[in-house]
């Protein structure tokens, strides 16, 4: 019925007022007794309040709690929940304890900064690459960092994309620095030494640009007098006219080869500087339509269905590489009598060129390795249609340049559809053609 | 002066000021760290291009030093400033002014990338080149030792950067005689040297600025003045510091 606090204070009043009429009675002192005992009861609740309160804010050993009626139930139950409390923060602290030890670890230097820029907590790599201190904790990043390129980036407000840079607090090394928003409006900033990657990537690059520079010249010195040799008449052309023939084509076959490794190390390492100008696309298909006749050498059917009033921000001679390297896919790998339809169109999302061939199709598993440097579905009949198989590598990197995404869907048999979606900001539809 | 974070007055607008102020130092102090780091890669690989950047830059430098100055003069208008403040003020114009010196000096530098690149002259041909460039990679090294003395109110490498320039003004003398030597053979362009002992010049210019930025941040830090006191009384107070 009642409460184990107020039982404990009612037993202490039943007690104590057993005593006062047992006082009152020997001593007959009836109206005295009742208020000494109301005062000395509302002393006693005061005096406990008193020691209750010291007891709570600590401090002292000396602060014991009261130990009689409702006042000492409460110093238990205060107690109990102190303790459990602590268990629970101690519980806490291990764990954010871990965690912090966790991020110590991590080889990225990581800083947090709040809302202004402020340090809050970085961990023991920082202290390596960024040569922060411990004493750093609450001063602004701008004021240690001074490097104008992250300054910049840090003021730019969008971090979508990484900051790469070539030198730091005086450390000629290359660097990728990020920052993500996270916990209400704080920032983390992540900074990686990527050199050696960045090296690595710059040498296979050169190598590659090298060695196709290199071969080209003995490439052509030989085909030179393969041609002649076909061109002299004479007794050894009976025997040896299909061998040169062969001969000739394999050489002209690995010139392809070279000048297509050319063309993707340059798109690579080479960040077009030239404007942006509008592409006359249709103007563009119109010429390719005869060339893809001759290359097709009238084996197949032509579709070409194109929005002449449709024009995209680029250069033109990326974009017409990729339109070829695709229409010249779909010759190949038709079989003769097949259909190849070209479409260049435009809805909400953007403009999009797309084939469509009646070809011999793709395996699901292939797709997503098709724009690999040299990857064949089958190598045997590759060879024979005569691709470099970098045409495809080369219509990603043109693509990724513009934001552009390439798009294939495939059926084995049925054929397959490469397709280019260019983002809506590239777009542009003139008014001139549509009157 | 112990700070780390400007919330220490009532004025709301005072404590955004102090604050931008002190970035706008920092951040001028980065341009010119870029500047440096620059026209020591133009100078080692006598890149031509770098050199230019490194003119640019300078542009925006003078920019910046103008914008110090419109900011300290507004603070000094309105909120009139004591103590700890008025010093960070005072030493944020000096400062500035000696960031834009610096950045004035380091363009010779540059300036004799791009003449000698010119004459078709290799710069480390020259005499007093490799003294040009411990000069100016010391300057480098400074300069950042300073801003983050300045960043940190921490003047525990202010005695270092002080015997630096010591250091500094006795290669200079140095390498000077080299470049006088160099006028007496024929084959090489006395344009070219000329301008060397600009650049060298120039060069321990920007260690003395760096110096006189960390007697300022002393000044700012302590409120004593360490200008022309006598070098016993100097080492004596600097190592009473730690």
């Amino acid at each position: 019925m009642f409460s184990s606090g107020v039982k404990r204070e009612l037993t202490w009043i039943v007690t104590t007022l057993w005593a006062l009429l047992f006082f009152c009675w020997l001593t007959d002192w009836w109206i005295e007794g009742f208020v000494f005992y109301l005062l000395f009861y509302i002393a006693r609740q005061l005096w406990s309040m008193r020691k209750f309160e010291k007891w709570m804010e600590g401090g002292t050993q000396a602060a014991f709690p009261p130990a009689s009626g409702l006042w000492s139930e409460l110093t238990y139950l205060v107690s109990r929940k102190q303790r459990a409390l602590e268990k629970h923060a101690d519980l806490q602290f291990y764990k954010s304890e871990q965690f912090k030890a966790a991020s110590m670890l991590i080889p990225d230097a990581i800083v947090s900064l709040d809302q202004q820029n402020h340090i809050e907590w970085f961990n023991a790599t920082s202290e390596k690459i960024l040569e922060l201190r411990r004493q750093d904790v609450g001063r602004k990043i701008e004021g240690l960092i001074r490097q104008p390129q992250f300054i910049e980036y840090l003021k730019a407000q969008s971090y979508q994309k990484s900051l790469t840079i070539h030198s730091l607090q005086g450390v000629q090394r290359t660097f990728r620095i990020k920052i993500i928003p996270y916990f209400d409006n704080h920032k983390l900033l992540i900074v990686r030494d990527i050199t050696d990657l960045y090296n690595m990537a710059q040498i296979r690059r050169d190598f590659i640009a090298n060695a196709s520079h290199e071969l080209r010249t003995p490439l052509t010195v030989l085909k030179g007098y393969l041609e002649a040799m076909i061109d002299t008449p004479g007794p050894h052309q009976d025997m040896w006219l299909p061998a040169l023939q062969n001969m000739e084509n394999q050489s002209e076959r690995m010139q392809a080869i070279l000048e297509d490794l050319l063309t993707l190390s340059k798109m690579e390492s080479e960040t077009i500087t030239a404007k942006e100008v509008m592409v006359d696309v249709p103007g563009i298909l119109k010429k390719l339509h005869t060339e893809a006749e001759q290359l097709s050498q009238g084996q197949h059917d032509f579709e070409f269905a194109v929005d002449d009033t449709l024009l995209i921000k680029g250069h033109p001679e990326p974009l017409k590489s990729v339109f070829m390297n695709l229409v010249s896919n779909a010759v190949r790998y038709t079989p003769a009598g097949g259909k190849i339809s070209v479409r260049w169109y435009h809805d909400a999302k953007g403009a999009h060129f797309a084939v469509t061939d009646t070809g011999i199709g793709i395996a699901r598993e292939h797709i997503p390795r098709l724009t690999e440097r040299f990857y064949r579905v089958d190598t045997a009949r590759s060879r024979a249609t005569g691709g470099t198989g970098l045409g495809l590598a080369i219509v990603k990197h043109i693509l990724e340049r513009y934001n552009a995404k390439l798009h294939v869907d495939s059926l084995i048999g049925k054929g397959s559809t490469f397709r280019c979606d260019f983002p809506l900001q590239r777009v542009q539809v003139s008014e001139a053609a549509n009157e | 002066m112990e700070r780390t974070e400007f919330k220490t007055h009532i004025s709301e607008q005072l404590n955004r000021n102090l604050e931008d102020l002190f970035n706008l130092v920092l951040e001028m102090g980065g341009l010119v760290e870029r500047q440096l780091e620059n026209a020591v890669k133009a100078l080692s690989n006598g890149d031509v291009e770098m050199a230019k950047e490194v003119l640019v830059i300078d542009r925006l430098i003078n920019k910046e030093e103008v914008e110090i100055d419109r900011l300290c003069a507004s603070v000094l208008a309105r909120q009139q400033p004591t103590a700890s403040d008025l010093r960070l003020i005072i030493m944020a114009i000096r400062i500035a002014v000696d960031l834009e010196r610096m950045g004035d000096e380091v363009t010779k530098t540059a300036k004799l990338v791009v003449k000698l690149s010119d004459k078709g002259v290799a710069c480390p041909d020259l005499p007093g080149y490799a003294e040009l460039l411990e000069i100016s990679n010391t300057a480098n090294a400074m300069l950042k030792q300073v801003l983050n003395a300045f960043a940190r109110l921490d003047l525990s490498e202010v005695i270092q950067i002080l015997d630096e320039e010591e250091r500094m003004d006795q290669l200079l003398k140095v390498a000077i005689a080299k470049v006088v030597d160099g006028f007496h053979v024929a084959q090489i362009n006395p344009e070219c040297l000329l301008e060397m002992v600009y650049a060298l010049k120039a060069s321990e210019r920007v260690t003395d600025h760096a110096a006189n930025i960390a007697e300022s941040v002393v000044y700012l830090v302590e409120g004593r003045d360490i200008r022309n006191i006598d070098p016993q009384k100097l080492t004596e107070f600097l190592n009473n510091l730690k």
